[in-house]
């Protein structure tokens, strides 16, 4: 086992858990489900996002087994059938408004097993869950091809006139009874909406008139796939055509390993509303040509060339030196979509390499280092704060409407808030637009400490500002609260008079710091003042309004001081 | 490591996104994992001869890049969010520093607030801290880029390192930084780091 983790752990995989099933269904179920399952160990692997080509158990193994070097990378060649002989897949004009692409391929004398059958439709799965986004990109469809008889039409037609047996059913229905029909499946019934309220659905029929499929929901059961069926026919149909293009190339170079002649896949062509054909799957080898100096100096090692074509043959890029020696041909087979620039071979070539065999150096750059001023700012502030027998907290910045506007006696238009679309709590449907609230929730948790209770934060709030490049800005707002017996004003004031001594601003109207009464809603009238610097109104301060501190789930007197620091950078 | 300005939690999605190359059908950016704005809702300005270049290196490639093939829309790159990563505000100051008149070797680092759309538990916030570092010179491998890994665990207490590959969608080469949990008698990803892509 450990083996396994420390290969996969050089190759990029992670080894998640190891287990078997009669542990999984313990897990969820309890161990009395348990009883007669099996006892196989299984292993969770992680695959990168990337990587279409590990996603089944084939394509991991020979990735595996190629790094291993134990065997050749398989060379993935297509037949192109004679004249007349093969399959055509017609795209009719309709499918442009819902599900312009279409590509087609065969899998000829395949030889099914159980365990290779279930890859077969567990990778399905698993590419329409990644690279087609949940079939909305692509949607697979495969047929037993002896069940039918091309030409294939793919077309789209109104949900009324489609009629066919879906996959297990045991009678046929029209298309608006299936959506009807699997409203209520667990997995089906997500993408449902990818054509329901569309005019005319997509569509697959052969040369009888038999539905194949009617994508991205449900085959036809026609056509199901057994452990019998020897030609299989693949159709991906999508609105993305290099995505189908890749997901085509990576079933069949996959399973073509199970055909009477190993790893050749039947061409099928494809016509066009306008006429134009094409052959399909593309299966392209692309050749690169990169320096060998190049990946040396990039990863930070000195491996001669030939040393190099080996490492990235292991990874399935079959490379070899020419010229004389300063350059090196990597050949990039269709299983590796994923390598589209330079820097992608770079990183196989360090992979196979072994990241852990990279000498680590330090960077000889001479930089001159510096606190952004307002962090500076902020820290020197809050060890300040501190020393002043208030104690920081740090609150989520992200809350209720109610928070910032109605327990604040504010309408939420006033306060220039910032507000979530796809909030999943209503903890955070806004950004806050003052710390007010975080740190007035913060004393209501904490309740049973003894008072009284000073708390002070120096953090950002957010607001809309239609000056920036994105819509909203951040301030560095203070706020501090003191919450106790007795409401505590003067010691609130006393705070703003240390802070502006620290900040070195005189408490004079002209060059310096002044406050005035004034009202907000949140404050006690009478008890509330406006602070003004730098010839700007930079904060409020005064004693919090009985309302407030009831909406806050609170008991006592509380005063409060909020201000905008950056001013004073 | 000089600090950058990260104070922008609300971002868009061409930097927080699309100018980090993450293809626009990739599902971070689903409503799953991403906290989208209502209001407000699009960012008002991009900057115009880089979106089309971003534009062209997702849609047809360029600098030596095959891209992704596929229609990019200006409109989903509008689309405002409380950034995922600070990896925007590393984008932001590269660009800052490729307009510079001359180059000059940097070292940037930020440690600040990021947003991800989750249900909280015992190992989920939907708000956490990010730590962030850059090195930007001529020259540098993928062998400096563990140097200063290293340098920079040991000097928290953690020195058992391994790296592991990984993928990035604006890193290639990509690393995964585990160290051995003596408390848990296991490897635990402690960060992610790369080599941006050219």
């Amino acid at each position: 086992d450990e083996e396994f983790d420390e290969l996969c752990f050089e190759f990029g995989l992670e080894l998640d858990e190891i287990t078997s099933e009669k542990d999984i269904i313990s897990k969820e179920k309890g161990q009395e489900k348990a009883k007669g399952a099996s006892d196989v160990i299984l292993y969770k692997i992680d695959v990168p996002a990337n990587r279409y080509d590990l996603l089944c158990l084939e394509g991991l193994v020979r990735g595996l087994q190629v790094f291993k070097e134990r065997i050749n990378l398989p060379r993935y060649e297509k037949i192109i059938p004679a004249e007349g002989e093969g399959q055509r897949l017609i795209i009719t004009e309709q499918t442009a408004q819902i599900r312009p692409h279409a590509v087609a391929a065969v899998l000829r004398n395949i030889t099914f097993t159980k365990e290779r059958y279930d890859s077969f439709i567990d990778l399905q799965e698993k590419l329409h869950q990644n690279i087609c986004r949940k079939r909305a990109l692509v949607a697979i469809g495969t047929h037993d091809l002896d069940t039918i008889s091309g030409p294939f039409t793919f077309t789209a037609k109104a949900p009324s006139e489609i009629k066919f047996k879906p996959l297990n059913q045991s009678q046929e229905y029209t298309a608006s009874q299936i959506m009807d029909l699997y409203r209520t499946d667990s997995h089906l019934r997500h993408y449902l909406h990818l054509i329901e309220n569309k005019p005319r659905y997509p569509v697959i029929y052969d040369s009888n008139g038999v539905v194949l499929s009617m994508p991205p929901i449900i085959n036809g059961d026609h056509t199901k796939i057994s452990l019998n069926t020897r030609n299989v026919f693949i159709e991906c149909t999508g609105t993305d055509i290099t995505k189908a293009k890749i997901v085509l190339d990576v079933i069949v170079t996959m399973f073509s390993e199970y055909c009477e002649k190993p790893f050749t896949v039947e061409a099928a062509e494809v016509v066009y509303p306008n006429g134009k054909t094409h052959i399909y799957p593309e299966l392209a080898y692309r050749t690169e040509k990169v320096k060998p100096e190049h990946i040396n100096k990039k990863i930070g090692i000195s491996e001669t060339p030939s040393s190099l074509a080996k490492l990235l043959t292991r990874m399935c890029l079959k490379s070899h030196v020419i010229g004389n020696g300063n350059h090196l041909e990597v050949e990039i087979p269709p299983t590796r979509a994923d390598i589209i620039h330079a820097c992608d071979i770079v990183e196989d070539a360090a992979i196979a390499y072994g990241y852990n065999n990279i000498q680590m150096v330090i960077p000889k750059t001479y930089t001159i280092a510096n606190q952004l001023p307002l962090n500076k700012l902020t820290e020197l502030l809050r060890l300040d704060l501190a020393a002043a027998g208030f104690t920081e907290a740090l609150t989520f910045a992200l809350c209720s409407q109610e928070d910032v506007a109605d327990k604040l006696g504010m309408d939420i238009s006033a306060t220039n808030a910032v507000r979530i679309a796809n909030p999943k709590t209503a903890e955070f449907q806004v950004a806050r637009t003052t710390l007010l609230p975080g740190l007035l929730k913060t004393i209501a948790a904490n309740r049973k400490m003894p008072l009284p209770l000073k708390l002070f934060e120096i953090s950002d709030i957010v607001v809309k500002d239609p000056n920036t490049d994105v819509g909203a800005r951040n301030y560095r707002h203070l706020c501090a609260i003191y919450y106790s017996k007795s409401p505590g004003f003067e010691i609130i004031h006393g705070l703003l008079d240390r802070v502006m001594q620290l900040l070195e601003v005189p408490p004079n109207e002209e060059n310096g710091y002044t406050i005035k009464a004034s009202e907000a809603s949140a404050f006690f009238p009478g008890r509330c003042a406006e602070v003004f610097a730098k010839g700007q109104s930079i904060g409020k301060l005064g004693v919090i309004h009985p309302d407030v501190i009831t909406k806050f789930e609170l008991t006592m007197p509380c005063s409060a001081l909020e201000i905008n620091i950056e001013p004073f950078v | 490591f000089t600090e950058m300005p990260t104070d922008n939690f609300v971002e868009s999605s061409f930097w927080n996104f699309d100018a980090l190359f993450q293809p626009q059908q990739h599902p971070a950016r689903d409503q799953h994992d991403t906290f989208f704005l209502l209001d407000p809702a699009e960012a008002p300005q991009l900057p115009p001869g880089y979106t089309s270049k971003v534009k062209k290196v997702h849609s047809q490639g360029g600098y030596g890049s095959q891209g992704y093939r596929y229609e990019w829309k200006v409109e989903e790159a509008r689309k405002n969010l409380l950034r995922t990563h600070t990896t925007s505000a590393s984008a932001r100051a590269l660009f800052r520093l490729a307009r510079q008149e001359k180059f000059t070797p940097v070292k940037y680092f930020s440690i600040d607030r990021v947003f991800r759309n989750e249900s909280l538990d015992a190992t989920h916030l939907a708000e956490f801290h990010q730590v962030e570092g850059v090195v930007a010179d001529r020259g540098l491998t993928l062998g400096h880029l563990m140097g200063i890994l290293r340098q920079f665990f040991t000097k928290l207490g953690i020195s058992q390192l391994r790296f592991k590959p990984a993928y990035n969608p604006y890193t290639e080469p990509s690393m995964e930084v585990f160290s051995y949990h003596e408390g848990l008698k296991k490897w635990v990803e402690v960060g992610n780091s790369g080599v941006f892509r050219p």
